[in-house]
């Protein structure tokens, strides 16, 4: 049985956050989460580190909200925010008489927005319609959601903090009105873990509701699904917003190599209803060509859906529900020791962890500040190892290596020092064999899919069909701890990239798709192995 | 409008990394797939670029090869282009790609002296300091050019007129071929017209990463080529490096002249006579002496399309047996094979061709650019002429 | 100048033998492509049919009869398909690297990189899976620095078929001498070292340690990439044993020997190639094609013959092209019957049947276009290869048999 102060529950960037609030509070914390790190909506948005433009309007207090995050953010979590800027821009299809409320609402909500001229702005964005009618350039950025979680957590770690993936909680002990304990199942062996602890902090996101049934109690978390595309390459290298009352299909942002437009919005009462449809698809094309007219031609990679954790206050869903965050103390139900965090977005997940540390931290007696906002997550990695590492790596792989590391690039490049670590091993995303065995070495990576999260591998143009075939030899040789079976490892991994590319079968993406199927059924026989391989 | 180039085309399938002669040759280059389409998505990031660039010889075989019309060698030219821009400039570049200037500018000192200028000992020591291999089969300047010999040469008078495009190997180095497509084209009653305004394609600057250059070229050469279309006069070309350029390229690069010169392009000569003597207005001899021919299909030609028309022409001359060496690169790429660090990768690329060629019982090869032919009496020691010299020889002969 | 009688379109397998096939029979033909081919991104093995509604097949001649009617082999029927393979045998010993069936007539099963067995047919010596079945001692050997092929896993993975029980599998790692390390080193690039000499010298050297002590060694493709088994032989004399290659990702170096065999072969008939040229559609006259035309950049060109074959591949070869909803074969623009919802083109499992895996055009029994009521649509132009509907080569593997059947056979029509 392991013991500890306070357990948290959800590892997507609220959880993460707070489990590296605490451990730098030096409050002894435990995370858990059922699947891997950000398996749910943190890695399941289009990566918009908002400047706030859009929430300026409909709800000017989480717009403030957003500007400080987005400052503070660029500061403390460099190596995750890419300082695109962003453009909000007026098609014909849209009201002009709402830009001049916007720009004054911008203003009240300390928001920087101001005029480029259009011409000017088509020189930037040569992909842009050639119809529009005004530009604002405001501070929008993106945000790698993945990479920030696991930096949140990588930080926790060295205050002390444990991360538990794959472990669901499946009990939540508690004793004359007070919380004793959790119980958790580790998803990959099978057994059963108690933690002794004072408080539990419930911060599943969509999945909130279900986690508060354990202890008995009601949350009104209602899941909202948003489906999104990611484009094969970066057609634009800024942020892209409609300028008009926050709608679907409305945001383009570059992330890394791709393109993400996003998204629709639906209501479900299943957390993980992730599964993207032909239909969201087709009708986010339809809802982006007023800002990118050859979007019908741009490649889609792949598809994806994530759930939003909207506070269902009655009524108001949706798009008009709050995008405001809740802490809920549930001592006032009878239970003493247990919160729920949820709502909110992940821009102010810093502030939304921080909100929630400072009450905890108060009923326990810790009158340590929180300093999130201050310091860093990673110490910079030395100026002379990325020269030193620029001549390893193809591109500037070096430097996204770098950004993914962190702390850890300096080991990666003493490995890429020997020539077969150096090998390319996803050519998409110009992964090196030495970041692949270096991920594989955690604790934490249990599979290829989690090797995917943390590099990228097999995110790129051909989703995986060649990397994950070579990843699997480099993970054989050096992780101790894989849940599967190399072939169902591949399988499970072809899988998931299945779900997200079905929606988009045609054109070149649907030719992709043909040749990975030649090397994953016709050539290496995956399919029959499955049914013949003990 | 042609859409912006964009890297979407590429499914990864490796077709490219397989016929890629340069991969093949060098471990140095990272090959086609990786720095063209791969590499371009991180472009668009506003990545640095990788140092195997510069191994492309833009042969044009990952385009050939590719099934899915992705414009690998393009990639790679305009990230080259971007690189020029940013990086120290290069006096071997420039002088490697700027041959016609360079001969306008020595044209007023006798040929000899010109040669003995560039091509003796202590010159040649010179250049390879400068990064011009000593090794490197560096073609020998005309007596005079194409063009001035031209001025002085008597056409028959014809009713039909065709506008030849020499290009500036037939211009500076190889006036002779340039003479027999000439007389080969006045034989079937068309008067030839070169005219003045014409200047260097630009391949070698793009090559070479000479954009603006290259830019300026092309505008003055569709300016030029689009008077022609207007006037309904057809315009040939016998250099494959240089239909290419403005059938394939020069419109990728410089979409803003594409307009312009649509349907304005140099037709191959090979083609061109193969349509007359199809049509009959060139009639072939009826009889003609024993004579094989080792053919080699130059990847600028193969590129284009058209199949091998002068491989063709050769073929239905009576007494001549022309095999196609399908031997793949010969290695130079314009001035690619000049170049000190990249000598050593031509020759091998082009040891199967020099192979062939030095094993076939054939006297003579024939390739229809200037610089294949170059490098194949180099590599092989066998003489090597353009398919339409030898067609004029067998029409005299 | 030269009157064409058959125009092949695809460089794949199917086109190659389309070409050669009417060239062999005195037709005069002409091949044009776009892009090198599947060939060269294939492992090179011929697989007939390893699996029929996702159950092994063991004799893949007896299940032929099992396949549902529209499939190419039951269109074709099984004399000429077992022609058309007797054909490639034929051709493959004649030109010196012989394809042979396994003498059992059961499939064999090869092994790949990534220590699976996959059932397949004809296969040149390289892929003789027999010694594999019949050894004790197993020898699974990796090159260092290879990232397409790791000898533990293979073993892991082997160990794991019951079928394999009772063997003893060993792993090794050579390393290749400092001045053939790459940045990127594919087993096509140790390949082309095995074409020469050194190279040849080098693995002699490298491998004689382990000599003697296996009775089969199995190796990622690298044993050269010309059509002459010479590198195999050189190292399975070295190590006393039969030398097998894995089935590995591509570049496909099997599918490169093969294809340097056809081409090569095609050379000496005469068959006439135009290279980087894109059919982009047929003119017809009275349910005949008088021409197909290409595209390029300057101009269109026609191209006139009497017979046409169209073997320009699949979604993946681009011979059929797709959009939200619709699919047509791309030249004569034959609308494919597809659900109109792309939800329906697929199902949730990746390793299923899905519409877009096995659509194609429909054909008569001389691989003529036919219509919805089975009328014939183009007198003169057939169709080869994966254009073709009715069967699914992931699942069945049967893609290079289809391609082989339905190519030979349109050829020899034409």
């Amino acid at each position: 049985m392991k013991e500890t102060t306070v357990v948290i529950i959800g590892g997507g960037a609220t959880g993460a956050g707070i489990l590296r609030d605490l451990s730098m509070r030096g409050v002894r914390a435990i995370l858990l989460e059922q699947g891997g790190l950000a398996h749910g909506t943190s890695s399941r948005f289009h990566g918009l580190l908002h400047s706030g433009g859009r929430y300026a309007v409909g709800d000017n207090e989480a717009a403030r909200e957003c500007i400080e995050e987005n400052t503070i953010l660029r500061r403390v979590g460099r190596e995750c925010v890419e300082e695109t800027e962003g453009f909000f821009v007026l098609t014909p299809q849209d009201d002009p008489a709402y830009v001049d409320g916007w720009v004054e609402a911008c203003d009240r909500a300390g928001i920087r927005a101001e005029q480029v001229d259009v011409a000017e702005a088509r020189r930037l964005e040569p992909n842009l319609a050639p119809d529009i009618l005004a530009v604002y350039r405001v501070p929008d950025a993106c945000v790698d959601g993945f990479r920030l979680v696991w930096h949140n957590a990588c930080s926790a770690r060295r205050y002390g903090g444990e991360l538990l993936t794959y472990h669901r909680v499946t009990g939540i002990e508690q004793q004359g009105g007070r919380i004793r304990g959790v119980t958790a199942r580790n998803m990959i062996s099978g057994e059963d873990v108690r933690i002794a602890c004072d408080v539990v902090i419930n911060a599943a996101g969509s999945w909130a509701g279900q986690v508060a049934q354990l202890a008995g109690l009601d949350v009104r978390v209602s899941p909202d699904r948003g489906t999104l595309i990611a484009f094969n390459h970066r057609f634009t290298s800024r942020v892209i917003n409609r300028l008009h009352k926050s709608s679907d299909g409305d945001i383009f942002v570059p992330h890394g190599s791709i393109t993400i437009l996003g998204t629709t919005s639906s209501a479900t009462d299943r957390p993980d209803s992730t599964t993207p449809t032909s239909a969201e698809v087709l009708r986010l094309l339809e809802l982006g060509r007023p800002l990118f007219p050859h979007i019908g031609s741009y490649r889609i990679l792949r598809a994806f859906a994530g759930t939003r954790p909207l506070y269902d206050a009655g009524g108001a869903g949706g798009r008009s529900a709050s995008r405001g965050f809740h802490i809920v103390d549930h001592e006032e139900e009878g239970l003493a020791g247990m919160a729920s965090i949820f709502g909110g977005k992940l821009t102010t997940y810093r502030l939304m962890a921080e909100k929630l540390c400072d009450h905890v931290c108060a009923r326990l007696g810790v009158s340590a500040p929180c300093r999130t906002a201050e310091e860093p997550m990673l110490e910079p990695a030395p100026a002379g190892l990325l020269k030193r590492a620029a001549g390893l790596f193809p591109m500037q792989g070096a430097e996204l290596a770098a950004h993914r590391l962190g702390a850890s690039f300096g080991k990666v490049v003493e490995m890429m020092e020997e020539d077969r670590e150096r090998q390319i091993i996803c050519e998409c995303e110009m992964v090196s064999r030495a970041e692949i065995e270096f991920v594989a070495g955690d604790p934490a990576t249990h599979s290829l899919h989690d090797v995917r999260l943390r590099t990228r591998m097999g995110m790129g143009t051909c989703q995986g069909t060649f990397c994950s075939l070579r990843a699997i030899g480099a993970l054989e040789e050096c992780a101790a701890h894989l849940a599967l079976s190399p072939t169902e490892d591949v399988r499970q991994f072809a899988q998931e990239r299945w779900k997200g590319l079905r929606p988009a079968l045609w054109g070149t993406q649907a030719r992709e798709v043909m040749l990975s199927r030649a090397v994953y059924a016709a050539t290496m026989n995956l399919d029959g192995a499955i049914h013949e391989q003990d | 409008m042609k859409l912006r180039l964009n890297p979407d085309a590429c499914i990864a399938c490796t077709s490219c990394v397989v016929q890629c002669p340069v991969a093949e040759a060098t471990p140095e280059f990272l090959g086609p797939r990786m720095v063209g389409p791969a590499a371009q998505r991180f472009r668009l990031m506003g990545s640095g670029e990788d140092e195997s660039l510069h191994y492309c010889a833009n042969c044009k075989n990952c385009d050939i090869s590719c099934p899915h019309g992705v414009l690998i060698s393009t990639f790679n030219m305009m990230a080259r282009a971007e690189q020029a821009r940013k990086g120290p400039f290069s006096l071997r570049d420039w002088m490697l790609s700027h041959g016609a200037f360079l001969a306008r500018a020595l044209g007023l000192l006798p040929a000899a002296l010109r040669n003995f200028g560039m091509l003796n000992p202590a010159s040649r020591w010179a250049l390879d300091r400068l990064g011009v291999s000593a090794q490197a089969p560096l073609p020998r300047f005309a007596a005079r050019t194409f063009r001035r010999q031209l001025r002085t040469f008597a056409q028959p008078d014809a009713s039909r007129s065709v506008v030849f495009f020499p290009g500036c190997y037939v211009d500076i180095y190889d006036p002779q071929t340039g003479l027999d497509i000439v007389w080969l084209l006045n034989r079937a009653g068309y008067r030839v017209i070169v005219p003045d305004a014409f200047d260097c394609c630009g391949l070698p600057m793009i090559a070479n990463g000479f954009w603006e250059d290259a830019r300026r070229n092309a505008a003055r050469n569709a300016e030029e080529l689009a008077g022609w279309r207007r006037k309904g006069v057809e315009v040939i070309t016998a250099c494959p490096s240089c239909a290419l350029m403005f059938k394939n390229d020069l419109p990728e690069y410089f979409p803003e002249l594409a307009d312009s010169m649509e349907g304005a392009a140099p037709t191959d000569a090979q083609e061109f006579v193969l349509r007359l003597v199809d049509n009959g207005e060139l009639p072939l001899p009826a009889t003609g002496a024993p004579l094989d021919i080792i053919y080699h299909a130059p990847c600028h030609l193969r590129a284009q399309g058209l199949g091998l028309p002068g491989l063709e022409l050769l073929q239905s001359l009576p007494g001549v047996r022309a095999t196609n060496a399908n031997a793949g690169c010969c290695g130079i790429s314009g001035s690619y094979g000049f170049k000190k660090e990249k000598y050593h990768i031509a020759q091998r690329i082009g040891q199967r061709l020099f192979t062939a060629v030095r094993q076939s019982k054939a006297p003579v090869a024939a390739s229809e650019c200037g610089t294949c032919r170059v490098q194949i009496e180099h590599g092989s020691g066998k003489q090597c002429l353009h398919p339409l010299t030898i067609l004029r020889r067998r029409m005299e002969a | 100048m030269n009157r064409t009688d058959v125009i092949v379109a695809g460089a794949g397998m199917a086109g190659l033998l389309a070409a050669l096939a009417a060239a062999r029979n005195g037709r005069t033909v002409k091949l044009i492509t776009e892009g090198v081919g599947s060939l060269a991104i294939s492992g090179g093995c011929i697989d007939l049919l390893g699996y029929v509604g996702g159950k092994a097949v063991e004799h893949p001649w007896q299940a032929l009869d099992s396949l549902e009617a529209g499939h190419p082999y039951r269109i074709l029927g099984r004399d000429r398909v077992h022609a058309a393979l007797a054909a490639f045998e034929e051709l493959t010993a004649a030109a010196g690297y012989p394809y042979t069936a396994p003498a059992d007539g059961r499939n064999r099963r090869i092994p790949t990189i990534m220590g699976t067995l996959k059932p397949s047919w004809l296969c040149s010596p390289a892929g003789h899976a027999e010694a594999l079945a019949s050894a004790r001692r197993v020898l699974v050997l990796g090159v260092e620095g290879f990232k397409d092929c790791h000898p533990a896993v293979v073993v892991r993975q082997l160990k794991r078929y019951p079928e394999m029980a009772g063997k003893e599998f060993t792993s090794a790692m050579i390393r290749l001498p400092e001045r053939q390390r790459r940045r990127t080193l594919s087993p096509l690039d140790v390949a082309r070292f095995l074409d020469t000499d050194a190279g040849r010298a080098w693995m002699e050297r490298e491998l004689t340690p382990h000599g003697g002590r296996y009775d089969v060694v199995l190796l990622p493709p690298i044993c050269g990439t010309h059509a002459d088994d010479g590198a195999r032989q050189v190292l399975s004399r070295a190590l006393a044993c039969p030398v097998l290659e894995m089935l590995s990702i591509p570049p496909g170096v099997g599918g490169l020997r093969l294809r340097e065999m056809l081409c090569g072969e095609l050379a000496r008939l005469g068959v006439t190639l135009v290279e980087n040229a894109t059919v982009s559609r047929a003119e017809v006259t009275n349910g005949r094609c008088t021409a197909l035309v290409t595209t390029a950049p300057d101009a269109e060109r026609r191209h006139e013959a009497t017979e046409f074959i169209l073997a320009t591949g699949g979604v993946l070869g681009g011979g059929i092209a797709t959009e939200p909803g619709r699919a047509r074969e791309r030249i004569c623009a034959i609308p494919i019957e597809m659900p109109e919802d792309p939800e329906q083109w697929s199902t949730p499992e990746l390793f299923a049947q899905h519409a877009i895996t096995s659509m194609g055009v429909r054909v008569d029994a001389q691989l003529r276009p036919v219509g919805p009521d089975g009328a014939v649509l183009l007198r003169n132009v057939r169709f080869a290869g994966r254009t073709l509907g009715g069967y699914d080569f992931g699942l069945e593997k049967s893609g290079f048999g289809v391609a082989i059947a339905t190519g030979w056979t349109a050829g020899s029509l034409a």
